[in-house]
């Protein structure tokens, strides 16, 4: 599904991305975890097209994603809340995200029907603009739009993050869902161990932009991870 | 001691700002406008006196001056209300130390006034009172009479942003003053009532009574008062956020973009984003507005015997939003970039979006300005071949450009005198859109005629809205050259 070979990216001379070869098959669920600064944000921006390669070659489902278009329509993201259009009521966005995935009004309606447990109730017909909304919500709204479109690669930016703490154990839940119904490939990048943990099937340790671990989940995992990172304080 | 820690911090924070150098330049072409504003000013400051004198009337210019001082207080209170800026200093940081409110309001309330531009009129006022003032009366007398001024400055600075907190300054406000203004203007004609007298009486008191300036001293203080009242009626500050439930109706009528595919949902987006922001919708208002600019243009018989000054007037006229609210696109979605660029829009739907979106405001503008062929059928053709330069030339001409900026630009705030986001790139794109047409036109005419230049020009737009494909492709091109570069911009500018 993703194939990353060769990738560099480097700031003023400072290495921040260094990736020999990954690759990710189709309906993997895929973990990132990092500390601060080992360039898991650098890495999903680098995947999505957003920043400039030193050298590159990133492909989704075989295409490459430099000037090309034709994987952003199997491909939903969230990296961040204040990137989401803030002038608009949830309902407004979900709708423009739904006419860019051709999904009539029925279509939205039935999608927003099966998020109304992830929203818990706080975020549809508030006439609120998703400006005013609390960070943990807008991150709700980026998560759902980020699933519209019925994505085949889904990227997810420390998706954990802010949510409190029922909305974390659904958002688990809907994430191991998806996986086993439509087979997405999903990556994600988190600072709960715990979580990826439970989430991914496979789970890759970045430091300062280098791959130093590649683990597929098991029993063991979440120790040998806290280990790793234990150590390194 | 707390106040200049604070004042302190606001300086800080306007040097460290986001590219305070990188705006090197504007900042230098302001101070240039400033500079000769004041020279200007000066220079009518110096005349006036005796501009006054020359008037076929037994009163002393400061007399004259006296009687309109009501009007023009009341002129400039309009103005600031239509222009001051409401002080959007940043108090939540500040709440939960142990500084005493009103201190922090003491400090919104005062810092406007000393705002350079309210003392821009004293360029004006200072000659003048050395002049004339003090020609027929005394230091001291001229002295009463600029202090009486500088007193009126700040009550109406204040009583603006007293107004402007208790009843928003949109556009009813401002058509409502502007109406009262000619209600007394029209009793002061019809000589019902005379503000001209009532003002002569009350500001001969003020300057020649040696305890006149306790009425401007204590206005002043009232204003102030008045201030301080409002902001114990209103203690926090959500209390000021402004709904946009207003605007249902309004979008109700344009379901109809949902028939455009990708390219009708980010129109609607766009709508939604001009009307749910006050810069934007300003902007938009003062456009419609200045197109009544062809009504002082037009029937200029300067312009109207000349063709190509008269051509190159109707590109301004029939171009005017798509001139506005070009020079913005792609950096208004700044805040939204990385999120646009990895949904499921191509680059060219993208563009193609932007395209109509422009035309749009083209064709708007020129359906506003159809009236015009009132003055003549002569500026209706004029009309339609600026149109077809607009739509040919200028709008992918802004399309181009407005690749090159990398700044986003912050829509929620203000609205006149405000610069934000402005580089010296937005000069460029003014200058190059005004100035291509002129160019043209002097060279092509130089060799044969004007009508013969403004057919070459209007065959420009025709072609370029016939290539239309081939040009969006370059457009193309040229934005994923850029596309990192302002994605990057766009996220430093958080």
């Amino acid at each position: 599904m993703l194939q990353i070979k060769n990738l560099q990216k480097s700031y003023n001379g400072v290495q921040v991305i260094d990736i020999n070869q990954l690759t990710i098959p189709k309906g993997e669920c895929f973990g990132l975890v990092g500390n601060n600064g080992a360039g898991k944000t650098t890495l999903f921006r680098l995947i999505l097209d957003l920043i400039y390669a030193n050298k590159s070659e990133v492909l989704i489902n075989k295409e490459k994603v430099s000037r090309n278009d034709g994987w952003k329509k199997i491909t939903g993201s969230f990296l961040d809340e204040s990137h989401l259009i803030d002038f608009l009521t949830p309902e407004e966005y979900f709708s423009f995200i739904g006419k860019l995935h051709y999904k009539s009004k029925e279509n939205i309606t039935d999608f927003l029907e099966l998020m109304k447990d992830f929203f818990n109730g706080d975020i549809l017909e508030t006439n609120k603009l998703l400006r005013d909304f609390s960070k943990g919500n807008q991150k709700k709204i980026g998560i759902a739009a980020a699933l519209l479109g019925d994505p085949h690669l889904l990227i997810l930016d420390e998706p954990f993050t802010g949510l409190d703490p029922s909305s974390q154990i659904r958002l688990k839940r809907f994430l191991v869902e998806l996986q086993l119904r439509l087979n997405t490939t999903i990556l994600i990048s988190s600072h709960y161990l715990n979580h990826v943990t439970e989430v991914c099937q496979r789970i890759v340790v970045l430091e300062k932009g280098i791959i130093v671990k590649d683990l597929q989940t098991n029993d063991d995992t979440l120790m040998e991870l806290k280990e790793y990172f234990e150590v390194l304080t | 001691m707390l106040i200049l820690n604070i004042i302190l911090h606001e300086w800080k924070k306007s040097i460290r700002g986001q590219g305070f150098y990188k705006s090197l330049v504007v900042n230098i072409l302001l101070a240039i406008f400033a500079v000769s504003l004041a020279i200007v000013l000066l220079f009518i400051g110096y005349s006036l006196g005796g501009m006054l004198e020359r008037l076929d009337n037994p009163l002393t210019p400061l007399q004259l001056m006296n009687g309109a001082m009501l009007y023009l207080m009341f002129l400039d209170l309009t103005i600031r209300f239509f222009m001051q800026q409401l002080n959007s200093f940043n108090l939540v940081p500040y709440q939960t130390l142990p500084i005493k409110r009103s201190a922090l309001i003491n400090l919104i309330l005062l810092k406007p006034l000393i705002n350079p531009l309210n003392y821009f009129t004293f360029f004006i006022i200072i000659p003048f009172a050395i002049q004339s003032v003090m020609h027929y009366y005394s230091f001291a007398v001229a002295l009463q009479f600029v202090i009486c001024l500088v007193l009126g400055t700040w009550f109406n600075s204040l009583l603006t942003a007293f107004l402007k907190r208790k009843y928003g300054a949109d556009v009813l406000s401002f058509l409502f003053l502007f109406l009262l203004i000619a209600l007394i203007l029209w009793l002061e004609f019809k000589k019902h009532f005379s503000l001209f007298s009532l003002s002569l009486a009350v500001f001969k008191f003020i300057i020649f009574n040696p305890f006149g300036l306790l009425i401007p001293v204590s206005a002043v203080i009232l204003a102030f008062y008045l201030n301080k009242w409002f902001f114990t009626q209103n203690y926090y500050p959500e209390q000021f956020k402004e709904s946009h439930i207003g605007d249902k109706m309004f979008q109700s009528k344009l379901v109809f973009l949902n028939n455009f595919g990708a390219v009708g949902a980010l129109i609607s987006v766009y709508v939604k984003l001009i009307f749910r922001h006050k810069r934007t919708r300003s902007i938009l208002y003062m456009s419609v507005f200045f197109l009544s600019y062809g009504l002082v243009i037009y029937t200029n018989d300067l312009f109207y015997t000349n063709d190509g000054l008269l051509y190159l007037v109707s590109v301004f006229i029939t171009g005017m939003l798509t001139f506005m609210f070009g020079q913005w696109i792609i950096c208004w979605d700044g805040s939204h970039f990385d999120n646009i660029m990895t949904q499921n829009i191509s680059i060219r739907t993208y563009l193609n979006a932007n395209y109509i979106l422009l035309i749009i405001f083209d064709l708007i503008c020129f359906l506003l300005t159809t009236p015009y062929l009132f003055l003549g059928i002569r500026l209706f053709y004029l009309h339609i071949a600026a149109l077809i330069f607009n739509m040919g030339v200028n709008v992918y001409l802004l399309l181009l450009l407005s690749t090159l900026k990398n700044k986003s630009i912050e829509l929620s705030k203000a609205t006149t005198m405000n610069y934000q986001g402005t580089t010296y790139k937005s000069f460029l794109v003014v200058f190059s859109i005004l100035l291509l047409p002129l160019f043209l036109m002097i060279f092509i005419s130089r060799f044969t005629s004007v009508e013969v230049a403004i057919w070459i020009l209007t065959f420009f737009g025709l072609s370029g809205i016939f290539m239309r494909k081939q040009l969006i492709s370059i457009c193309v091109q040229q934005f994923y050259k850029r596309k990192y570069l302002m994605a990057r911009g766009f996220r430093e500018g958080e």
